[in-house]
């Protein structure tokens, strides 16, 4: 009885698991046949599962153009995302070490101190004359990251997968005579693996995704994000296409084509496609690791 | 108990905190407010017309001793030849020009008119950039724009024997002028004309359309052949309709007021509650009803611009340069593609102009050297020379002309946008622009009379509150009447309702007081 | 797993209270860098709250201009009727988003957790991820052709099975739905991977204890699988309670186009600011209901928070 409710159940899994793969696939099946479709079929027909008059045009024409733009809007990604993720996660797993330490009478204070930032924000102005002004972020690369080096949401993950760490284990490194950087160092960092993992995924996530920070902080286009050069192209469509542009003169101006918008998509989720699982396996092993030395 | 103590002293100590931290923030604030404070004074109301009336008594000359940079910023994005031009000939053009070195910005569409242009406005930084009408009273109202009136007449000199002087009142308020217009062209009775591709017209056996019935007509015949192509391509033909469903030339100062142009009176109308208005929902909702709107215009806007550009719409709101500036788009779809403007039984009445339709730059109010960016439009459209090395890049390059002044481009990389350089007495038609089209262009101004609302700028402030009520009233309840997708009759009386529960007649009110004022101390012509 | 390392204490007496300040310093030290963060790019720029009660001019600059008193609040009281529904209708989706969610962030976690299939994990998993990576804009297009009245495959299909096809974009109730399917697409998958790595993290040893106790296999999912994720169930949810009045509008942007017949369950806060304030250019305006969302936020937080705290002490944010 046992085996057979497993094996119906362990089958309903697997088709519940596939299914919603597949749905969460099919928007990429249609960008990519999409980006390597001809201008005119996509105009004529819309969105297909197979590319309509199979083309490598798009890609081409956006590489030869803009291919040196291209590869430095990966380079500046890629640094910002490793630069600015391995400084967060310190940055926030020690935050998130202090308000967990139990015993510590400010940490509820700290832990408050952080959520209110989650509510409260001063709005864009404020912020915007203080980074460019008195911070002199703009137009640096260090601008691109350090304005979101703890994420209170990744914070609180990271202090929950602290928590969940027997609280023995501190208190008998503390008898032993180890201070707090000790412990965060050599037990917490260790311990708190599997959060590390997540919270650096996300972090790297975030900062590959961003687009706010170069939009508001960089003019100078040698330090333009791949993924920014997607939003610039969207944010052009959108006000293009919703007619806001005759306001200014009357005039009609032609949005970028269908194809080149499905290609930009496929070329800023492409890497982390492709890098995902790699990526995965090496998370999941340090995971594994981890959970075998404690 | 304990616990709820240091809860309330961990608040007031974030509190606190926070009152300290804006106090900081306070000093430091006003520290670099007074580091920049001198050129924001110094272009700000009375100490401004001083420092210009001196610099008119020294010298009718313009002053170029000093050398300066300037920042640029434009919209849509930097091509690969403009950047090469932009540090190469233009740089040393600049340079030797108006002893300027240019930074030329450039950000997201979605930045103009708000965004990122208002942070960089607010936060005092120095740039200029196009602007538009809605924009520019709203920003000169909070103080951000430069006053340009002192430096035209002496650093823009070509730029204002070449551009209509209707244009420079147009973008003036209280006297003072705000913005620049860069770019001269035919610009009346925009979006009055129905653009209609031509080719289909003739494919369907038709040549010409003079009113409403021809325009359905087209219609039919094109659909009997395609049933696939929608008809019109946007949800907005209050305009484009409005010689047919009244006799009065009815212009609009925005989405809720009108004027009738053909009366010499200061009346302004409260276009909702007008039968005119009632008439014309009608014939949006037979429209809507009938296919030629099709029914996704409701919710995917977007889309209709991709069908017209897609060449799978027949008409849309034309302007005198849209047959031109469109057609690009969509040969690449449709290479036979032709586009012309028609006017439906328009008759004898006057075309009406409102001098806005060209592109006006402004200058931000903490600029130290304003007269320099006057100086650089100057540039832009000063001769012939220069305004194809902004527009066309370097001869031969990047562009030929032919035996008839015909310009063939030979880099699809833009410069300097065409649609906001185009001046009638420069501009140059590509060899694709059919010789009719150009004859149609060169006296579509001819019988245009300049609008009475011409000049006015409405201030909000007392109104703010219903402005903003009435928008929302507007998306919600109005454009959908207003575009056909709802019957007048059953939706009407609500959104009357709602609009005037907004404020609609307060505002008007304020409107009509302040136009009225306005309207009796305006210089009769 | 841990004692061998670190053997239990056998006296556990003298313990928190007689931590000395030279411990207490380091923690300080150790959250140094966050704090300074979060000082520099929120606790400063919130200076800024302070417009709400000004008219904000550029020669005045933020504490010079005008003292506006509550002058920036009249936009949102005098238009009560629509800020009240704008309210019902932000909270309603944010509920829907939330509980559709997370139940199925948590389904898929679970489902993740029982496969045995590592080379299925690793791509199911991938792809599950992608959707977070699409922006609203290309969402709303493949919507579009999904829905589209008469173009759309979803009514080309329910025409194919006899059923009259559906004006999907002009039914406000039913485009809830389409909202929420959208809403479960983009973002289940990102937090599925949340849940999963918490359960990449429990101890294998419950299992296997027991599966020795002859448990099935639906047992171990109820027993012990969802008890360990509530803690984290808890935390993901009391965190997003704050933000409960603040809304998606790039996700109503991008996916309505602002069609006014849908604006009856889709005028969510923050459209209604961008279609009344913003397009009037009154910031002000903005500002204040921005104001309103954050105290309301607070409130809805502090109280759930204390609910929390009721459940479990370990479980409150703060």
């Amino acid at each position: 009885m046992a085996i057979r409710e497993n094996r119906t159940l362990l089958i309903f899994f697997y088709v519940f698991i596939g299914v919603f793969a597949a749905i969460c696939l099919i928007p990429f099946i249609l960008a990519v046949s999409g980006s390597l479709s001809s201008e005119a079929k996509i105009a004529a027909n819309g969105y297909s599962f197979l590319p309509q008059g199979l083309t490598l045009d798009t890609y081409k024409f956006m590489f030869g153009s803009k291919s040196d733009e291209i590869i430095r809007g990966y380079l500046n990604s890629a640094s910002i995302t490793v630069l600015g993720t391995v400084s967060a996660v310190l940055v926030t797993s020690a935050y998130a070490y202090v308000i967990t330490a139990k015993g510590f009478r400010f940490r509820g204070a700290f832990a408050f101190f952080a959520y209110f930032t989650m509510l409260f924000s001063g709005g864009t102005l404020p912020w915007y004359i203080l980074t460019t002004k008195y911070y002199h972020l703009n137009d640096t690369l260090a601008g691109l990251f350090v304005p979101y080096l703890l994420n209170v949401f990744l914070m609180y993950l990271q202090a929950n997968y602290f928590k969940s760490i027997p609280h023995e284990v501190v208190e008998s490194a503390q008898i032993d005579g180890a201070g707090h950087y000790l412990i965060f160092f050599r037990i917490m960092l260790p311990l708190g693996r599997v959060g590390l993992v997540t919270i650096s995924l996300f972090y790297a996530l975030q900062f590959w995704n961003d687009f706010f920070l170069p939009l508001m902080l960089v003019t100078d286009e040698k330090l333009f994000t791949i993924q920014y050069m997607m939003y610039y192209m969207m944010a052009n469509i959108q006000f293009l296409a919703s007619g806001n542009a005759s306001r200014i003169s009357g005039a009609l101006i032609a949005p970028p084509l269908e194809t080149a918008k499905l290609a930009m998509t496929c070329l800023t989720v492409l890497p982390i496609a492709i890098l995902y699982p790699f990526l995965q396996r090496y998370f999941v092993r340090g995971i594994v690791v981890g959970s075998v030395k404690g | 108990m304990v616990r709820r103590n240091t809860f309330g002293a961990l608040l007031a100590l974030v509190f606190t905190l926070t009152l300290v931290l804006s106090a900081c923030s306070s000093k430091s604030n006003e520290g670099g407010a007074a580091e920049s404070s001198s050129p924001a004074a110094a272009s700000s109301g009375a100490a401004s017309t001083a420092a210009s009336s001196s610099d008119a008594n020294d010298a009718s000359k313009a002053d170029f001793s000093e050398p300066v940079k300037l920042k640029l910023l434009f919209y849509t994005g930097q091509s690969k030849r403009m950047a090469e031009l932009a540090s190469n000939e233009l740089k040393d053009l600049v340079k030797k020009e108006i002893n300027a070195e240019i930074e030329y910005v450039y950000l997201p569409w979605s930045e103009y008119g708000g965004g990122k242009t208002d942070l960089m406005l607010s936060s005092g930084e120095e740039f200029a950039a196009y602007t538009d009408i809605n924009y520019l009273s709203k920003s000169v109202s909070k103080g951000l724009y430069a006053d340009l009136t002192p430096y035209v007449d002496t650093y823009a000199p070509d730029l204002k024997s070449n551009v209509a002087a209707a244009s420079f009142d147009a973008f003036k308020q209280n006297g003072k002028q705000y913005a620049i217009p860069v770019g001269n062209r035919a610009s009346s009775a925009a979006f009055y004309s129905v653009m209609v591709r031509q080719d289909l017209l003739e494919e369907v056996g038709m040549t010409t359309i003079g009113s409403l019935a021809d325009l359905e007509q087209y219609y039919d015949k094109v659909h009997a052949k395609y049933p696939d192509m929608i008809g019109f391509a946007s949800t907005d033909a209050t305009y484009m309709l409005m010689y047919e469903y009244t006799d009065q030339n009815l212009n609009w100062i925005n989405n809720f007021i009108a004027v009738n142009e053909a009366a010499q009176d200061d009346k302004l109308i409260s276009w909702y509650e007008t039968p005119e208005f009632k008439k014309y929902a009608g014939l949006m909702n037979g429209w809507y009803k009938k296919g030629i709107i099709p029914k996704y215009a409701v919710t995917n806007q977007p889309q209709l611009m991709s069908d017209w550009n897609a060449g799978k719409a027949m008409f849309f709101p034309g302007t005198a340069t849209r047959p031109i500036e469109g057609i690009a788009g969509i040969t690449k779809a449709v290479p036979t593609a032709k586009l012309q403007n028609y006017f439906l039984s328009k008759n004898d009445r006057p075309k009406i102009s409102r001098g806005t339709y060209n592109t006006a730059y402004f200058v931000s109010a903490n600029a130290k050297h304003p007269e320099r960016y006057v100086a650089f439009f100057n540039l832009l459209q000063k001769n012939q020379e220069l305004y194809d090395l902004f527009t066309y890049g370097i001869k031969d390059k990047d562009y030929t002309i032919d035996e008839n002044g015909r310009v063939t481009k030979l880099t699809s990389d833009l410069f300097l946008d065409d649609w906001m350089m185009m001046n009638d007495k420069f501009m140059r038609f590509e060899k694709s622009v059919p010789d009719d089209f150009i004859e149609q262009y060169k006296h579509w101004d001819d019988d245009a009379i300049l609008s009475k609302t011409a000049g006015f700028n409405f201030d909000n402030t007392a109104v703010k509150n219903e402005e903003s009520k009435l928008n929302g009233v507007f998306t919600e309840f109005i454009a959908p009447i207003a575009s056909g997708f709802v019957d007048y009759d059953t939706y009407f009386p609500k959104a009357l309702d709602k609009l005037k529960a907004a404020g609609l007649d307060k505002y008007i009110a304020e409107y009509q007081k302040q136009f009225s004022a306005w309207y009796a101390n305006k210089p009769k012509s | 797993m841990t004692e061998k390392a670190y053997p239990t204490p056998k006296a556990q007496g003298r313990s928190k209270w007689l931590r000395s300040l030279r411990n207490d310093s380091s923690l300080f030290l150790l959250a140094l860098p966050g704090v300074i963060a979060l000082i520099l790019f929120a606790y400063l720029p919130m200076s800024g709250l302070i417009l709400v009660f000004k008219n904000y001019n550029f020669n005045g600059g933020i504490f010079g201009s005008p003292w506006a008193g509550f002058d920036n609040f009249d936009f949102f009281f005098s238009s009560i009727d629509s800020a009240i529904r704008a309210t019902r209708n932000t909270v309603m989706l944010n509920v829907l988003y939330m509980l559709t969610g997370t139940f199925f962030s948590v389904a898929l976690a679970i489902a993740l957790n029982e496969l045995r299939s590592k080379g299925y994990i690793k791509i199911t998993q991938s792809v599950m991820f992608f959707p977070y990576f699409i922006s609203w804009i290309v969402i709303g297009a493949i919507l579009f052709s999904l829905l589209d009245f008469e173009k759309g495959i979803v009514n080309r299909m329910l025409e194919g099975i006899g059923m009259q096809p559906v004006d999907w974009y002009a039914h406000p109730w039913l485009f809830v739905v389409v909202l929420v399917l959208a809403n479960i697409w983009k973002s289940a998958g990102h937090g599925a991977i949340i849940y999963y790595a918490v359960l990449q993290g429990v101890d294998t040893s419950y299992y296997e204890a027991a599966r020795i106790d002859g448990a099935s296999r639906w047992q171990l999912i109820t027993k012990i699988t969802l008890p360990m994720l509530i803690p984290s169930i808890i935390l993901l949810t009391l965190l997003s309670i704050g933000g409960m009045l603040k809304g998606d509008l790039s996700m109503i942007m991008g996916v309505t186009f602002l069609n006014p017949l849908l604006l009856p369950t889709t005028d969510i806060i923050d459209v209604f600011v961008y279609r009344t304030a913003i397009r009037s250019g009154e910031f002000g305006f903005a500002s204040a209901i921005t104001l309103y969302q954050s105290v309301f936020g607070l409130l809805l937080v502090l109280i759930a928070n204390k609910l929390a705290g009721w459940y479990d002490r370990d479980s409150k944010l703060f």
